[in-house]
């Protein structure tokens, strides 16, 4: 440490940085590209290049995207898919977190007959690719009435992300120390008292992994909502794809990037809000004793 | 005030092949301090764990104060246990960790303070009380460990190795604690350790397992002057005892037995009159350090009491005394010895063996003959 600070243009300091500062820009270009271009207007656009600044900064592409670009047939924008997706995300995301953490106590802490066998097939849901359970899932949901709702899809994904939610919380509830469990036994608390004065309040970063984990899977899942929704209970990817290709008239890149962008921020912001947990929870699991 | 039993305790973990448990039969009185000792992997644990009810037993009973509590589950066994790591609630005050088991045993709010407080100041803890576990020293933390056991007045204490965690000078500290604590309320206590002078200024009664097995129970002074087995006599004590293969044979004074010292010295040990049995085969002789000194006049005039010149190879002064390493039939042997008297390494110089004091092992067996 010390070397390096009073030597600070060593060679090796200098490659760091250089190295560091072009992932950066290859990593940053492409939003920067959308920026500056979802606050052009279509006319400048087609002028200039594709990084140069908007000659006029206008909101049109915006306000065109969120309330009346064609997406298919209607023309409302995506602000309406949008919500759909928030109302799709956020119950998913809760569901398969809190049982997620309710199954890793239980396999971690409570082993039964078979749970080892349980947790390898549970893991095995972890690898299963998303094209596999299309067609069995497209039947079940029809048996159960659900083909084509809201609450069709938050079960898919509920289902799909319990394997994830259930790996992250086992293996952080197996680096809490038997003792913390058997002394609360000792102390008369029973199972769920167990689990709600003493893990969960031991949970804060892993709860962060996977709130952002399923955030993002599930936010930015295509597949499933091109599948399992129709028409106006779409999520928005399934619209910005519907809007990209849209074809009447003149390609609008303006609106075309403001959409993606409207897209990408409720992940953004989660990571900006979360994303010191996200670092701490996958690299600190353990609890000290 | 409660008396424990264990009766033929037998465990056998789902997971594994052996037995962990093979019969533990053991009667605590009340207000006895009891200690477990043995290697690691014996099973000390199994039996705590067994006790408090947190693992299920794969045969025997468990009673107290005569009433068998083998089915019942650990909250209602009245006992309280002091782990190693000491488990305190990470997210929870020292005082909700003291706290806790009063609290969801629904005790008032007066009555809890009540107890905290007075558990807090008997340990001197109460500076401690707003903290959190993890801003605490490991002392501290084994304060508040066994705050939260008294707290709940529990019939039966069970410490699994509290002190194992604490450097030396911190260790002799809480044990005199611990020993002041349990005149003062009088408890039964199970206590294991690794640590054999805990065991030793601690217990009222040792109980040393191997194995899974119960070999000795007894007070500290019996295990210590007469262990059952070679394996008791080399467990306890420290330096360890030496155990020197002899012969025994016969000598117008009596049995006696030759050994050979380092520089093919010889000298002839006097052998107790109990060992003729044994006469012409091999045994072993356990001699404690202290069984070999320096000459004291008011002893070596015991008929099993001899002096012989040998020569010392190492000297270990420890303060009080200086530990030598003498060689009797190619065995390391060590002597406590005075410090005023001399020794010094490489020379030969007058020690006393007491053989009024040693223990005699069958080879075969491992155990004690005499
Ligand atoms: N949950 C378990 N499942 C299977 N085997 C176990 C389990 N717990 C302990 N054992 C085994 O039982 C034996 C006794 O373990 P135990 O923890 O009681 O030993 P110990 O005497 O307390 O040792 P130490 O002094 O190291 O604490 C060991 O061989 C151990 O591997
Ligand atoms: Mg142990």
């Amino acid at each position: 440490m010390h070397d390096t600070n009073t030597r600070p243009f060593s060679i090796s300091r200098v490659a760091i940085y250089a190295t560091l500062i072009v992932a950066m820009l290859v990593y940053l270009i492409p939003v920067v590209v959308m920026l500056l271009n979802s606050f052009k207007t279509t006319g400048d656009i087609r002028a200039g290049n594709l990084l140069a600044l908007p000659t006029t900064w206008t909101l049109e592409g915006w306000s065109k995207a969120w309330s009346s670009a064609c997406t298919g047939v209607q023309c409302e924008g995506v602000h309406g898919f949008f919500w759909n997706s928030f109302r799709m995300t956020v119950p998913a995301v809760l569901i398969s977190t809190i049982l997620g953490s309710f199954n890793g106590y239980v396999l971690s802490k409570w082993s039964f007959r078979g749970s080892n066998l349980f947790f390898s097939l549970l893991l095995f849901g972890c690898f299963i690719p998303f094209q596999v359970i299309i067609l069995p899932m497209a039947f079940t949901l029809g048996k159960l009435g659900l083909a084509n709702t809201l609450t069709g899809l938050v079960l898919v994904h509920v289902i799909y992300g319990v394997a994830f939610t259930t790996l992250f919380f086992r293996n952080y509830y197996v680096s809490v120390p038997d003792a913390l469990i058997k002394a609360a036994r000792l102390d008369g608390a029973g199972f769920f008292t167990i689990f709600f004065r003493i893990l969960i309040p031991l949970s804060t970063p892993i709860f962060m992994v996977c709130l952002i984990w399923q955030f993002t899977q599930i936010w930015n899942d295509f597949l499933f909502g091109v599948v399992f929704a129709s028409g106006h209970g779409q999520p928005i990817t399934v619209a910005i794809n519907n809007l990209v290709n849209t074809s009447t008239g003149v390609k609008e890149y303006n609106v075309d990037m403001a959409a993606a962008m409207i897209a990408a921020l409720p992940t953004l912001l989660v990571y900006i809000v979360a994303g010191k947990y996200f670092i701490r929870g996958l690299t600190a699991g353990s609890v000290k004793g | 005030m409660a008396q424990l039993q264990l009766k033929d305790i037998r465990k056998t973990y789902k997971n594994s092949p052996e037995e962990t448990l093979k019969g533990i039969n053991i009667e605590i009185e009340s207000g006895e301090f009891l200690i477990l000792v043995g290697p690691s992997g014996c099973g000390k644990s199994t039996l705590m764990n067994s006790i408090a009810g947190l693992e299920s037993l794969s045969g025997g009973s468990i009673s107290i104060n005569g009433r068998d509590i083998s089915q019942v589950p650990p909250k209602d066994r009245d006992i309280a246990m002091v782990f190693q790591s000491y488990a305190l609630y990470p997210t929870m005050s020292v005082r909700d960790n003291i706290a806790f088991g009063l609290k969801i045993r629904r005790q008032p709010r007066d009555q809890i303070n009540a107890e905290v407080s007075r558990v807090a100041s008997m340990l001197q803890i109460e500076p401690l009380l707003d903290k959190k576990p993890s801003q605490l020293s490991g002392g501290q933390q084994q304060r508040v460990a066994m705050g939260r056991a008294l707290a709940r007045r529990p019939k039966i204490y069970l410490f699994d190795e509290p002190l194992s965690n604490l450097d030396a000078k911190l260790r002799v500290e809480m044990r005199t604690e611990i020993k002041r604590l349990h005149q003062q309320l009088n408890t039964t206590i199970v206590y294991v350790t690794h640590d054999q002078i805990e065991a030793m200024t601690l217990a009222d009664r040792i109980a040393v397992i191997k194995d899974g097995e119960l070999l000795q129970l007894g007070t500290p002074k019996e295990v210590y002057e007469t262990p059952a087995n070679q394996f008791v006599a080399s467990f306890i004590g420290s330096p360890a005892m030496s155990f020197i293969p002899i012969t025994v044979t016969e000598t117008d004074q009596g049995l006696a037995a030759r050994v050979t010292g380092a520089n093919r010295e010889t000298l002839r040990l006097p052998l107790p009159q109990g060992l003729s049995p044994y006469l012409g085969r091999q045994i072993t002789l356990g001699i404690r350090p202290e069984h070999i000194s320096q000459p004291e006049a008011a002893r070596i005039e015991h008929p099993l009491v001899t002096r012989a010149e040998l020569t010392i190879e190492v000297t270990e002064p420890t303060g009080p005394d200086v530990i030598a390493l003498i060689r009797l039939n190619d065995v390391a042997v060590h002597c406590r010895l005075n410090p005023e008297h001399p020794a010094r390494a490489g020379e030969p110089t007058q020690l006393m063996f007491d053989m009024a004091r040693t223990v005699y092992f069958d080879p075969d067996t491992g155990q004690r003959i005499g």
